[in-house]
């Protein structure tokens, strides 16, 4: 599988007005993006998420370190800038314009033109739910109408790579779930996507791999199944009577839940799924369903930035 | 690459911004004070004594629509010129703009494109009611006037170079705002700083001779903004009279050569700028 952003030893230091106010925004990045999948940058606010993704658009420059995009060195070259996509944060667009003329006038920023435009207009219209709206003032949308511009104008060049920072944030259920669906089709269609997120939910619903970043150092990388540990297994039984509640209690089968005779247990971390069921059967209970319960984004996400917290204090 | 597709960003990027400008409807709230200010002058005309010079009140009025083309029209320039980068900077729309594949200088040459086709529209506009105002009261062509709003965006574009030029390391429309000013009215003034120069040095202390060196400096390098103007001519002379005294090709280079300088500048603040 071949790269589509690779960075090495990249660091950006902010300077500050006075020497010693410095900001280390980046610490030696070591950060490999691979073609094809979906990747979610994650990390608390001030963490340097933004500032990585600036570097990759040639907005900022970096103190140190280098970078590929596509196995490019000179990423501010029109052949690689033309393969790239990006979504700001919280970005508003031109707000005297129609919906239409900014995704247009952002495709012939990327040198379309003619047919091409025309066609790519109407394509990403449509692909982003804009249709209705196409002719209004910009100014006139509600902010899931102007996600959609951002995230259209960001396609409107079908580029390889897609930069999204929050993609999601500040939008209903529905907007996030059509959002969502879109993401997961340009995946399928091939190309990358680098999402810096908060939603972290939402982050492992559609990611394949994910990076934790804190304080400008990368503490954690890797595919989701590889980097969220198995926690504990969830049982759901028949014949929970009152007694049984206790005595499962007692065999270290935690109740979460029971409506009737009907309950859900939690057996506790380390415990096979087999000592879990042997347990249930000793107890006289009638096993509906057995769960591995893996741990969630969010759990990994406060455990490691947990970690580095800890051993920065340390 | 060819020249057309160099120039094919910054020209989609100048239209854009004077799409965008002009729907603001900025230009209408001046183009509304400019007929305010033709029926003021008329208004203020009314009060003159008719015993007086026969054509004082039609000099009045050449003197308020030649005052509030230059005022009014300045206004707008600067604040255009110094609104075009902040306000993209502020409202996050230049991370979009920069992340595709453009070059700096593309940027910058189509927002000051953008800014100097608003420019030139505002001053169209205006002319062009002040242009049959004129002709409404003198029944004469006023012919003179073409000639002055020509120059007089060539005054403006070099205000309007250096504003933009400030913009360019600035967060806000603030700073650029009052260089803009600063510049129009230090540009105006530079024929005092001969004054100064010329006056220097008749006390003999340092501090006397330190000011004509600066004065002689800064009129060296400031440009002289005063060499634009035909509000004399217009208000005394004949409303179809030729320019007098002025080498009207000479003046237009003056203009792109500070247009020039200023637009340089303000790439070699940003080319390198941190977004």
């Amino acid at each position: 599988m071949s790269t589509a952003v690779k960075t090495t030893k990249l660091s950006k230091i902010y300077e500050g007005a006075l020497r010693g106010r410095d900001v280390h925004a980046l610490k030696a990045l070591d950060l490999e993006i691979n073609e094809g999948e979906i990747f979610a940058y994650l990390g608390p606010n001030g963490s340097g998420k933004t500032t990585t993704i600036k570097i990759i658009l040639g907005l900022l420059f970096p103190t140190s370190g280098s970078l590929e995009v596509f196995g490019a060195k000179n990423i501010h070259s029109a052949a690689v800038k033309r393969n790239i996509g990006y979504l700001p944060e919280g970005a508003y667009y031109p707000e005297f314009l129609r919906g239409e003329e900014v995704i247009e006038y952002y495709g012939k920023l990327y040198g379309l033109h003619g047919r091409d435009l025309k066609r790519r207009l109407d394509e990403v219209i449509d692909l982003v739910g804009l249709a209705h709206a196409r002719k209004r003032l910009v100014r006139s949308y509600s902010k899931g109408m102007r996600q959609r511009v951002g995230l259209a104008q960001a396609l409107i060049s079908d580029p390889k790579l897609l930069i999204l920072d929050e993609p999601t944030t500040g939008l209903d259920p529905i907007a996030r779930k059509e959002i969502r669906d879109i993401l997961a089709n340009l995946r399928n269609a091939g190309k990358t996507l680098l999402i810096s997120s908060h939603e972290l939910l939402e982050a492992e619903m559609i990611s394949d791999r994910a990076g934790i970043l804190y304080e400008g150092v990368l503490q954690a990388e890797g595919r989701l199944d590889e980097l969220l540990l198995q926690r504990d297994i969830a049982l759901e039984v028949d014949g929970l009577t009152p007694e049984l509640v206790e005595k499962s209690e007692a065999a270290g089968l935690r109740v979460e839940d029971r409506l009737g005779e009907r309950g859900k247990l939690r057996a506790p971390e380390g415990l096979s799924a087999y000592d879990a069921i042997r347990r249930c059967g000793e107890l006289g209970l009638k096993l509906v369903s057995v769960a591995p319960r893996r741990e969630t984004l969010e759990e990994l996400f406060v455990r490691v930035i947990g970690a580095a917290k800890t051993s920065r204090s340390a | 690459m060819k020249f057309a597709e160099i120039l094919r960003g910054p020209w989609t990027i100048a239209v854009y911004t004077y799409r965008e400008g002009i729907r603001k409807k900025t230009l209408l709230g001046f183009l509304i004070l400019s007929l305010l200010v033709i029926f003021g002058s008329r208004f203020i005309s009314s009060f003159l004594d008719p015993s007086a010079e026969t054509d004082i009140d039609v000099k009045l009025i050449k003197d308020i629509c030649v005052s509030a083309i230059s005022i009014f029209g300045m206004l707008i320039t600067v604040f255009i010129s110094a609104s075009v980068v902040p306000g993209e900077v502020e409202n996050k729309v230049i991370y979009t703009i920069l992340s595709k594949p453009l070059r700096r200088w593309q940027y910058l040459l189509g927002k000051f494109l953008g800014a100097q086709l608003i420019i030139i529209v505002n001053l169209l506009l205006m002319g062009a009611l002040f242009f049959f105002a004129l002709y409404y009261y003198q029944h004469v062509w006023p012919t003179l006037l073409l000639w002055s709003i020509l120059l007089t965006y060539f005054e403006f574009l070099i205000v309007s170079a250096f504003t933009f030029a400030v913009s360019c390391v600035s967060t806000s429309t603030v700073v650029p705002t009052i260089a803009g000013l600063f510049i129009y009215i230090t540009g105006n003034l530079t024929e005092y700083l001969k004054d100064v120069q010329n006056r220097a040095g008749q006390t003999g202390q340092w501090l006397d001779a330190l000011a004509g060196d600066i004065a002689k400096w800064l009129y060296e390098i400031l440009p002289n903004l005063q060499n634009f103007s035909l509000k004399m001519q217009i208000v005394n002379g004949m409303p179809n009279d030729p320019p007098r005294d002025l080498q009207i090709p000479n003046l237009i280079i003056y203009g792109l050569e500070y247009g020039l300088a200023g637009f340089i500048l303000s790439w070699l603040l940003f080319w390198r700028k941190e977004v």
